[in-house]
């Protein structure tokens, strides 16, 4: 659960965001500019957290008045390897942040944390992660808490989906760039999970408002809207006039089938926050890019 | 024997209530409060709480009360009922300070064969830790419903009582005064008596919870709960009586505090008691119910909308607000402007930034774009749904206990929701709620 330590939203002085490089973190960033907020974006480039120094370097640049958005990742974490790492880029955030004070730290986590059968999942939820990229989550956030002495919030958002996306997962992006191409969007059988799915704005936007009331505790970057893949890839196919097909799974059905969110409590913190819903956010997508 | 006099200390809405149905069976009664302007007021007419049938009913019996602030008047009463209320906290968590203190308070007074019986809600193992001879000390189970007491407090279905020694007779004096009511006397150990009164609140909130579950299925499945609750009601194993009406979770403080006691007990004992921590998440879960609405239908696309709240007290014929779920909504709309009534409950008690108190229901609804009707006054079942359309801005109009007709306000362009039943809307489709 969230708590405003400013119950007035106030500008942060400077937001370091590490991490900014990425598909998240670069929305972040942008978001933030255009509110006025100074930022200093570290990509692997300017801040390489499993190269020697970075802990040195990181301490080097904050100042005690930043907030801090930790948002760099080996992600998803698929292999016991990549698990490893990610907690030893955790290690040094955490060794730097236990001996300097900082205004603010937002750490941008998942809905993996939570058990698979917690619907509707709520911030109060169990955090019973199965994957181990969920755990990798779970552990970077106590981490995280348990080093420093700073407020920390952790957001936790579910499916993100974004024209920028790197990733070809199945879902939205995927569907997208399927129908741009002119092809027939492919789903598993019938497609009928039901997921939630978060514009990449609207967690950048919420990740604001956060560190403008520089919140403290955690919550679910969600729509609370569950939609079938079905049903995605229709709304998908209708406006580039192409098929739906369906193919056997490359699997058995997913252990997790549906998950559903209750975003009471984000209507609670941020009463004038709402997302956008996902026709509207997939009308962002450029058709010709696509 | 002759008929003992009966006092009750505490003009709490349980002590007046008790204290009037005493009278009502002819005995000489004694209402003690600490308080003189209570007292005062007591003495003109003037209750301190609401509740239908009450002034009538000591009215028609005052040549057998005697209201006093001195606690000398318990001197004569043979059996003295502790009627304090016991606070609890925003966790349901009992103060027993207050209780404590009026109980030390009486028994300074009483009389050597007096019998003492306390009437509050208390944890278990409370009654046999009083400093108090245990051959005259007694616990009594009170089942007072808002609304209802003076019925309850006339014709109560049983009375149990919690003694030192069960298997013996009651003292006489008790005795006489409960047989009056020609109800069943159920005598048993104190702790059993007390954890009585917590199984009754916990069998009754497994019923809220199975209500509040099924018809938030009802819901999303198109199916209607009002439906089924009365095939339910037909079956003997369940009962005529179940409390089968969807609610916004539960409210009043009283069930809150008797699962928050199980709770303590049980990690006090290592019981298992995970099925009451799940009745308090889903009491959670409902009472948001209408905030949801409102943000899915209008604050998610009305820049400045204008909401009409209809109901402050937590439950209809009630000025009681304890854990209103009217109050609870407010809190949660700061930024918006809100039209509210209560034909009870004062404006003031909700805080909230920019209010309108209204005089009437329909200048609550006029020019709102959503209207929420929080508590099931019988003055709102009066509301004509032409007039209410017409002076709504907007369509939507919330109703949790089905106070309205749905299908007569969709027929007049409402879009109208209510609990156990998809939303009907004003252009006459269903719909559904969405997870």
């Amino acid at each position: 659960m969230l708590d405003h330590l400013n119950r007035i939203p106030t500008s942060p002085g400077r937001v370091v965001i590490i991490g900014a490089g990425g598909f998240v973190g670069s929305a972040i960033a942008k978001q933030l500019s255009s509110d006025g907020v100074p930022v200093h974006g570290l990509t692997r480039k300017e801040l390489d957290l499993l190269a020697d120094g970075a802990a040195d370097k990181l301490k080097a640049l904050l100042k005690p008045s930043d907030s801090v958005v930790m948002v760099s990742a080996v992600a998803p974490a698929k292999t016991v390897s990549m698990l490893i790492q990610n907690l030893r880029m955790a290690e040094t955030v955490c060794n730097v942040l236990a001996n300097i004070d900082i205004a603010h730290l937002v750490y941008i986590s998942s809905d993996a944390v939570y058990a698979d059968d917690a619907n509707p999942v709520k911030e109060e939820s169990d955090r019973a992660p199965s994957t181990l990229h969920g755990m990798m989550h779970a552990a970077r956030e106590l981490m995280l808490i348990s080093s420093t002495k700073v407020p920390v919030a952790l957001l936790r958002p579910t499916l993100i989906y974004g024209e920028a996306d790197p990733h070809n997962g199945y879902g939205p992006n995927r569907f997208w760039r399927q129908a741009a191409r002119g092809e027939a969007i492919s789903i598993f059988g019938d497609g009928e999970e039901r997921r939630d799915h978060i514009l990449v704005d609207d967690v950048a936007r919420l990740a604001a408002l956060v560190l403008a009331h520089r919140s403290v505790g955690a919550l679910n970057a969600v729509t609370g809207v569950s939609t079938s893949f079905h049903d995605i890839a229709q709304l998908i196919a209708k406006r580039f006039g192409v098929q739906v097909v369906s193919q056997p799974r490359p699997g058995p059905r997913p252990h997790l089938l549906h998950r559903f969110f209750d975003v009471t409590h984000r209507l609670k913190v941020f009463p004038t926050f709402h997302c956008t819903p996902l026709d509207q956010g997939l009308g962002l997508f450029r058709q010709e890019v696509a | 024997m002759s008929k003992p006099v009966v006092g009750f200390a505490g003009m709490t809405h349980l002590g007046i209530n008790s204290a009037a149905a005493a009278a009502g069976k002819g005995f000489d009664t004694v209402c003690f409060d600490a308080d003189p302007a209570v007292i005062a007021g007591l003495r003109t007419g003037s209750l301190p709480v609401m509740e239908g049938g009450l002034p009538e009913l000591l009215a028609q019996n005052r040549q057998h009360i005697a209201y006093s602030a001195e606690v000398k008047e318990l001197k004569q009463c043979g059996v003295v009922y502790i009627a304090a209320d016991v606070p609890t906290d925003g966790r349901g968590r009992s103060d027993l300070s207050g209780i404590r203190a009026l109980i030390d308070t009486v028994s300074a007074g009483l009389g050597r064969d007096a019998i003492l019986v306390i009437l509050c809600q208390v944890p278990p193992g409370f009654t046999r830790g009083l400093p108090w001879p245990k051959e005259r000390l007694y616990y009594q189970v009170e089942t007072l419903i808002y609304g209802r007491a003076v019925e309850r407090a006339m014709h109560p279905e049983r009375f149990i009582v919690g003694c030192a020694a069960p298997d013996r007779p009651l003292p006489q004096a008790l005795h006489t005064f409960l047989s009056a009511f020609s109800c069943p006397i159920l005598p048993m150990r104190y702790e059993s008596a007390e954890l009585a009164k917590i199984s009754i609140n916990c069998c009754l909130v497994a019923s809220v919870t199975v209500t509040n579950t099924l018809a938030e299925l009802s819901e999303r499945i198109g199916a209607d709960w009002a439906e089924i609750a009365p095939a339910l009601r037909l079956d003997k194993r369940i009962g005529q009586y179940a409390y089968l009406s969807p609610g916004l979770g539960l409210a009043g403080g009283n069930l809150e505090r008797d699962l928050e006691t199980v709770l303590q007990l049980a990690q006090e004992t290592g019981s298992e008691a995970g099925l009451v921590r799940s009745f308090l998440v889903n009491s959670r879960h409902r009472r948001d119910w209408v905030l949801r609405i409102l943000h899915d239908e209008v604050l998610a696309a009305s820049p400045k909308p204008v909401i009409g709240v209809l109901g402050l007290a937590y439950k209809e014929n009630t000025h009681s607000t304890k854990n209103s779920a009217s109050l609870d909504l407010i809190a949660e709309l700061k930024p918006w402007r809100l039209q509210i009534h209560d034909p009870v409950v004062p404006a003031s008690a909700a805080a909230h930034p920019d209010i309108k108190a209204c005089a009437a229901p329909l200048e609550a609804a006029q020019g709102a774009d959503a209207l929420a009707i929080m508590t099931p006054w019988p003055v709102y079942c009066e509301l004509r749904i032409n007039e209410l359309a017409r002076a709504m801005a907007g369509r939507t109009v919330i109703d949790p206990y089905h106070v309205l007709d749905g299908a007569a306000a969709a027929a007049a362009g409402l879009d109208y929701f209510s609990l156990g039943a998809s939303s009907v809307r004003g252009n006459g489709s269903r719909r559904t709620a969405h997870a």
